[in-house]
This record gives structure tokens, C-alpha cells and sequence, in this order.
């Protein structure tokens, strides 16, 4: 409850000085400057924005996401994911492409020492509109994402892993073309093969809220607040510990085939069941942090 | 676990094709769609605003009346289309909720115009 109360009041306070903020921005500024923006990845790419681009294009994504600190010892670990993504119609989207994995691990307490890179899997992601900006100004968009992992995202273990990512991506235009707040519902179920050939099951659950402000033409800044929960199994009845991520946004759209996308978020408060002391530095790093290049062509 | 596997495997197929049937629900597609005509002349939209009836589908043809290519593109409308100098282009816009979506020529962004819903 404590930890509820205190998201509610960060959330609000945040929302409330980027209002005022953006607001007296905006007044400021000659608006006929700022043009609308899609969506996707103003929110830095933790949060996703409800876009899912325009019919007909292609394009080529370099989506980098990086994992710092744990529970003692040093550890650092990188997921990069090649993605070719094409919008078939004005209504579905879809990606595909192959991970690459990179661990840096030493003297952390549970995990295995490593220095190691490789491919580590694959994944696809189909998104679709479910409610499309009209009369209100939300959208909201469903995203499903399968991915297999051949190494573990988090020890760089060699493992068979599967996973379906599945997200409620949203968002409303608060100020027109300049201020945007996004939110998404996450539940991720997956599946790793272990040593005596069963099945370990684990999910994660999570809701997020993003705000993001065009500050210049094609460039907007933000914050992004995510809560996620851990639980062993595919419900929700082993609950193992929670997370609060709190950090800031960049989306730069850099010319009219290339944009940029970055957040860097830092663990801020959670519980791991078990142990003392704040924070759950087994399920989740301490820092995480998100880059993202598109070209479309 | 190879019955739950099969299980979850079915459970995605039924989510994509869902997902993939959803641009063809609610039968708006069967309507036909109202026309609306615009032209670029001089580095300009002629007119800069058009006007469409809302909930329906939609086709917009753009003649380019100007000396270099253009690129109609709307990114609430979700659609691009190059019309090479001298020569016309059609669009084709899902029904739409009342409201203003912006378009403009991806190449020269200061040419823009306003779609009105209504």
C-alpha cells in the first residue's frame, strides 16, 4: 500500500510539473513548428507508443537494451535485436529479427562468472490497432511477441527458452503535437528447458506511465515510470519480488528516414521475497537502459 | 508439457489470426468509399483543406501539377504516395472518426494541408 501510494504521488507530481511546464512551452513557441509525431517510440521504448507506422513502409532497426548491477559483484549484459519491420496495411504491424547477446559477470551471487557474446536467439512482434485516435485522443494498440532465447538473457547461460511478450500499448495527445502520455500493460510468460529435461515456468507482469514533450521540432524529452512483479510459473500464484524503474527519455527523429529512440532507468524502489533490504536485484538489474536506431527504406 | 506447449502454440494462432482479421471487421470495408480530390500547384495543396464524411472509407487522388515528384504522406491518415511530376496518385484511407489529420509532401515539408472529418 505504502509502495502504491507513494507510485500514485511520484506519477502525479511528475504528470502535474510536465503539464504546467509543457503547457507554458507551448504558448511560448510558434506551434505552426511542431507537426505531429509518430508515436511508437517517443517514450523512449520501454513504454511503446500506440503507432504501428504507415501502409507500404519498411524499415531497418538496431534495438540495443542494456542490464547494469546486481546483488554484489559486477555485471553488465546487452541485448541487441536486429529487426526488419513492415507495415503490410493502415491497421497491423510486424518485426522479426535476430538477437544478439553480450555478458560481462563477476562475483555476483548466484550467477555464474562470464565473459561472453553470440547470437542468442529470435524474435517477432505482431502488432495491431484496437482503438484508433478519433473523437477521443487515445489509441491503443495490442502487441504480441514471441522470441526464443539459446542464451539466458540474465545469467548468459546456454538454455532453450521461449517467452511471449504481450503488451497494451496506449497513448493520448494531451497538447496537440506537443505533449503525449503513454501507458502500457505488460504480461510476459515463458518457459526454459532445464538440466533434468522438465520445464521451469516464470512471468512477469507490469504497467507504466510515460509523458513525453516535443521541445524542439523532431525532438521531444520524458520520463517513463515502470512497476513490474515477478512470480515463478505461468499465473501469478509465486510471487518472487517487485520493481519500480523511474528515468528519462529521448526520442529524436533525425531526418525524414531516421529516428532515434534512448531511455536509461534506474531500479528506484521493489522487494525480493526472501532477502532484506530494498530492491530486487535478482529478477531484475539495477539500471537499465534502452537505444534504438531506425532507418526506413 | 508437450500438450501445454501445443496449447500455448494454438493459443497464438488464434491471437494472429485475430489480430490479422481485424482490419477487415465491423463490414466498413464493404461501404463504398466517398471521394476527395487535391492537387499541388506552385509548392502549395490546392485547396489546403478538404473536407470527407466521417466512418467511411476513403480515396484521395492527387494530381501533381508542379515540375519535381511528391510524396502525399499523412501520418495519423497512415499513408504514403510518390506522384512522379504531371501525373496522378489515389490513396486509400480506412473510415475515419470526426476530426483534422494533417498531410503533407514528405519531400518539400512545408507544403501541408488539412483532411476535416466531419
Amino acid at each position: 500500500m505504502l509502495l502504491a501510494r507513494w507510485l500514485c504521488r511520484t506519477a502525479a507530481l511528475l504528470g502535474a510539473g510536465i503539464v504546467v511546464f509543457g503547457a507554458a512551452a507551448a504558448r511560448a513557441d510558434d506551434d505552426s513548428a511542431f507537426h505531429e509525431l509518430e508515436t511508437k517510440y517517443i517514450f523512449g521504448n520501454f513504454t511503446v507508443g500506440s503507432s504501428t507506422g504507415i501502409e507500404g513502409e519498411k524499415a531497418f532497426e538496431s534495438e540495443n537494451r542494456i542490464d547494469l548491477g546486481k546483488r554484489g559483484g559486477r555485471y553488465g549484459a546487452l541485448q541487441s535485436v536486429f529487426e526488419f519491420e513492415y507495415t503490410p496495411n493502415q491497421f497491423t504491424q510486424i518485426e522479426f529479427g535476430p538477437i544478439l547477446s553480450a555478458h560481462d559477470i563477476r562475483g555476483v551471487p548466484g550467477l555464474d562468472d562470464r565473459t561472453a557474446a553470440g547470437i542468442g536467439g529470435f524474435e517477432a512482434a505482431f502488432r495491431s490497432v484496437l482503438l484508433d485516435r478519433g473523437a477521443l485522443p487515445l489509441a491503443v494498440t495490442l502487441a504480441i511477441e514471441p522470441e526464443f532465447h539459446s542464451i539466458d538473457e540474465t545469467s548468459g547461460a546456454h538454455v532453450v527458452n521461449y517467452g511471449l511478450e504481450t503488451k497494451l500499448q496506449a497513448d493520448a495527445e494531451l497538447i496537440k503535437n506537443r505533449l503525449y502520455l503513454g501507458f502500457n500493460l505488460l504480461y510476459e510468460p515463458e518457459t526454459t528447458r532445464n538440466d533434468l529435461g522438465g520445464w521451469d515456468d516464470e512471468s512477469t507482469i507490469g504497467g507504466s506511465v510515460a509523458l513525453a514533450w516535443q521541445i524542439i521540432p523532431n525532438v521531444a524529452i520524458g520520463a517513463d515510470l515502470w512497476y513490474l512483479r515477478h512470480y515463478d510459473g505461468l499465473t501469478f500464484r509465486t510471487f518472487t519480488g517487485d520493481a519500480v524503474y523511474l528515468g528519462p527519455t529521448l526520442y529524436w527523429k533525425i531526418d525524414r528516414k531516421m529516428l532515434l529512440s534512448a531511455a536509461w532507468e534506474t531500479q528506484i524502489a521493489g522487494h525480493e521475497i526472501g532477502m532484506p533490504g530494498p530492491f530486487d536485484l535478482t529478477d531484475f538489474s539495477q539500471t537499465r537502459a534502452r537505444l534504438l536506431f531506425e532507418y526506413e527504406f | 508439457m508437450m500438450a501445454k506447449l501445443a496449447a500455448t502454440r494454438r493459443c497464438i494462432v488464434v491471437l494472429l489470426m485475430t489480430m490479422a482479421l481485424q482490419p477487415f471487421g465491423g463490414g466498413a470495408s464493404a461501404q463504398q468509399a466517398a471521394a476527395v480530390s487535391i492537387a499541388v500547384k506552385g509548392g502549395r495543396f490546392v485547396p489546403s483543406e478538404i473536407r470527407a464524411p466521417a466512418n467511411r472509407p476513403l480515396t484521395i487522388s492527387v494530381k501533381n501539377l508542379d515540375s519535381a515528384a511528391i510524396e502525399f504522406e499523412s501520418v495519423s491518415l497512415r499513408v504514403e504516395k510518390i506522384v512522379a511530376p504531371g501525373a496522378q496518385g489515389a490513396v486509400r484511407v480506412r473510415p475515419l472518426a470526426p476530426g483534422r489529420y494533417e498531410f503533407f509532401d514528405d519531400f518539400h515539408q512545408q507544403t501541408r494541408g488539412t483532411l476535416v472529418v466531419e
